[in-house]
């Protein structure tokens, strides 16, 4: 499996070298033993700071100033301009947790990532099974599938709710006279679906790549060992393929819940704004919405901390329960 | 190698300067003047042309306009560009934003810049209902600039097939009107939901019916107000929309299509929308289109609509000499002459008695009688203070609620009276919230 070792070893990479750039830049204050075999790469310490240089400007910049600014927010409540400013505390945090539309917005956030995640998965995993047994035209096949991808989300989002809109949108009439009362604009269920739909199409592409390149990684002899033992292409999908490739599945699932739970946000601002009734704001929305639309930045702040904290927990959680079941040798 | 790689650097900075000089003599010694506004399409070319007037007109300031997105998307802008001083020098902010402009911190009161600049702006002659929403303690914080009314738009033609001259005055019978349209298929979408009918179908309905919206004269006696619009007959409108909405009468546009093209490309029959779509309508209706003033109960003791739209802030934080540009074009813009081009070119009511009585004189109004309803609207009856206008701190925050909330009823999650429980409950914290921030202001 290239591409998730790849980035397994980045990360870890990205986790210890800070530790021992740091270590050499104390120099001598450290003892030697301790910094072990690797550090003995790097006998100028400013090298090995200056290449580090960048991607730590890059955290500097958007992610430890803008995590500061939300902490340093999400205490007070604040006039726009910054004219005025009273801390409060916990305040912004309590009035959130115990407002309705808040807990709405969550139990929505988890279902929609959470289906979002599966569908666009097994979507994908049809689509990449499939793209084996296209003999002709696999590459217009692949071209096709890819697409979405490279269209911008606020474009894609505008489309599809022009195409389903109740009053002009074309797919909607057909709807329509199939019988069905189809109507995001007062159906929450429908804007749901809508924006599911909008959502998902665009990410398959995502993880069809990365599917695609997983399944041809699976060397041919353990399939033919398995074709030769009677597993016909289902069976042999289902346990020689989806085993090998399970570290890839395990690096998509992360990404596609950070995907719907981050990334959504240009197409739920074009298909529904949020609506009917706050049915499809998402967390993320409803940051943007109570901070940049309705200027109420202390709450805004409060929101996008327990937003971080969710990330951090998900992310922490998923590596937890999933790594140890993933093998990742072949 | 890295000789040439520096000369040749330097060629091209020498080449970048010499072609600046060349391009700047002109404009080098005058002063730039920013300015964000908010409205775009064919009243944003509108805009351009108003900035390029200026700058013809005399030779000391430029101004540079720039379109930053909806009135939101610019207010936004604006307070990221204050906290970092990167503020433009005026900002075009709709009324919505009135309370948190005033009390930002962030602005120069125009009667004070206007006056310090040496300009003698007649505060009086601006008309009633514009004037009073933007006068603060006598004197005005921002200059009004486009300021509209939402008027009733219908299609004639349509009207004629059903056997009605025009549009009933009344809620009620405009709502036969509606249905007949409906049953006798001269229309699918007898009325199509405007996007900002919070404005328009509660907040101007409650004016013109005279129903208090909140407490303490709308907020115009003090921010202690609380809002009471559950308890009157903004209730029984928001019942009748959602009876409208359900049988099919009025549409809601929802996402992917302005709900104005619903009514100029010929779909719906009727919208409530903005004066400021004549320019619009114009272009791109190709029936026959009428106007009126806006519905009112039977029996109502009828007073006159709000204003919308938005007015010109001067911000704090520029030199002495881009104020005085401020000031120039401020000047510009208040004038008769430039009054009547922008309403003429726009929809947008004239702001000024001399602007309104020399279109007047002209018989402007007799080729485009559409044109006046805003104004006939504007001033109906004596304004009181159910009619005078809102003044909301962090109106944006309890307008989202309120639409948030009206959504539940589309849906049917809520009753027109629980909604708009929740939605005065919801929106009274805000107001409280405010009131703590500026306590004293």
């Amino acid at each position: 499996m290239p591409a998730n070792n790849a980035i397994m070893t980045s990360s870890e990479g990205a986790a210890a070298r800070p530790r021992l750039s740091l270590r050499r830049s104390l120099g001598s204050l450290v003892r030697p033993s301790e910094a072990g075999l690797k550090a003995s790469h790097f006998r100028r310490p400013w090298l090995a700071a200056g290449l580090l240089a960048p991607q730590l400007l890059i955290l500097l910049f958007f992610f430890f100033i803008p995590t500061w600014k939300a902490l340093s927010l999400a205490f007070v409540q604040v006039d726009p301009f910054g004219g005025t400013m009273i801390f409060v505390g916990l305040e912004n945090f309590t009035t959130l947790l115990s407002s309705p539309e808040y807990r709405d917005s969550a139990v929505l956030t988890l279902w929609f990532t959470v289906v979002q995640c599966i569908a666009t998965l097994v979507i994908a995993g049809l689509l990449a099974f499939a793209t084996d047994n296209v003999l002709r035209g696999r590459a217009i096949y692949k071209g096709v599938i890819l697409l979405p991808y490279a269209i911008a989300p606020a474009i894609s989002g505008v489309l599809w709710a022009f195409l389903f809109n109740p009053t002009v949108g074309p797919f909607a009439q057909m709807l329509h006279e199939l019988g069905l009362g189809w109507d995001p604009n007062r159906r929450p269920f429908d804007a749901l679906l809508l924006v599911s739909v909008a959502a998902i199409w665009k990410h398959v592409c995502y993880d069809y790549i990365f599917l695609v390149a997983a399944f041809l990684a699976v060397p041919a002899s353990v399939m033919e060992a398995a074709a030769i033992d009677g597993a016909r292409p289902v069976r042999r999908f289902l346990t020689v393929t989806l085993p090998m490739a399970a570290p890839t599945i395990f690096f998509l699932i992360v990404m596609n819940f950070v995907y719907g739970l981050f990334e959504t946000f240009g197409i739920i601002d074009t298909v529904t704004r949020g609506g009917p009734a706050g049915s499809t704001n998402t967390l993320v929305y409803k940051v943007y919405q109570d901070g940049f639309r309705q200027l109420d930045l202390g709450s805004s702040a409060a929101q996008s901390v327990i937003l971080m904290a969710i990330a951090v927990l998900f992310t922490f959680l998923q590596f937890r329960a999933v790594e140890r079941k993933v093998n990742y040798q072949v | 190698m890295a000789s040439t790689y520096v000369k040749s650097i330097t060629g091209l900075l020498t080449a970048g300067a010499l072609l600046m000089g060349a391009t700047g003599a002109h404009a080098a010694d005058r002063v730039k003047i920013e300015w964000w506004y908010a409205i775009s399409g064919k009243l944003g070319d509108t805009v351009q042309q108003l900035i390029s007037d200026f700058n013809k007109s005399q030779d000391k300031y430029e101004i540079v306009g720039t379109f930053k997105g909806n009135y939101e998307e610019t207010m936004a802008a604006m307070v990221a560009a204050y906290r970092v001083n990167q503020q433009p020098a005026i900002l075009q902010s709709a009324e919505r934003g009135f309370m948190t402009m005033l009390n930002s911190g962030a602005i120069i009161p125009v009667d004070q810049l206007m006056t310090k600049q040496g300009y003698k702006t007649d505060w009086n002659d601006f008309i009633k209902p514009v004037a009073g929403f933007y006068i603060v303690n006598g004197k005005p914080a921002a200059l009004p600039f486009n300021s509209s009314t939402p008027i009733l738009w219908y299609n004639a033609d349509a009207f004629k097939a059903a056997g009605f001259d025009a549009p009933s005055d009344t809620w009620q019978g405009l709502e036969k009107q509606l249905y007949a349209l409906k049953e006798k298929k001269i229309t699918d979408c007898s009325m199509a939901l405007p996007g900002d009918f919070q404005w328009s179908l509660i907040e101007n309905y409650s004016a013109i019916n005279n129903y208090p919206f909140a407490t303490k004269a709308n907020g115009y006696a003090g921010l202690d107000t609380e809002f009471v619009y559950n308890k009157t007959g903004v209730v029984g409108q928001v019942a009748r929309l959602k009876k409208w909405v359900d049988d099919g009468v009025l549409k809601i546009a929802g996402q992917g299509v302005a709900p104005i093209s619903l009514f100029t490309s010929g779909t719906c029959a009727t919208i409530i929308n903005s004066t400021a779509s004549h320019s619009g309508v114009e272009a791109d209706a190709k029936f026959k289109w009428s106007a009126a003033v806006m519905p009112h109960e039977e029996g109502a003791d009828v007073r006159n609509g709000t204003i919308g739209g938005a007015s010109l802030w001067a911000v704090k934080g520029k030199s002495e000499e881009v104020q005085a540009g401020v000031a120039a074009f401020f000047n510009f813009v208040a004038q008769p002459a430039t009054q009547e081009w922008w309403s003429k070119a726009t929809g947008y009511v004239p702001v000024t008695n001399a602007a309104y009585q020399k279109m007047k004189s002209e018989g402007y109004f007799k080729d485009h009688p559409t044109r006046e309803i805003a104004i006939e609207q504007l001033s109906r009856g004596e304004p009181t203070d159910n009619s005078r206008g809102f003044r909301f701190g962090n109106h944006n925050q309890s307008t989202a609620i309120l639409i948030e909330e009206i959504q539940a009823v589309w849906t049917g999650k809520k009753t027109p009276q629980e909604a708009l429980d929740s939605s005065v409950k919801r929106g009274n914290e805000i107001l409280r919230q405010y009131e703590k921030l500026h306590a004293g202001k």
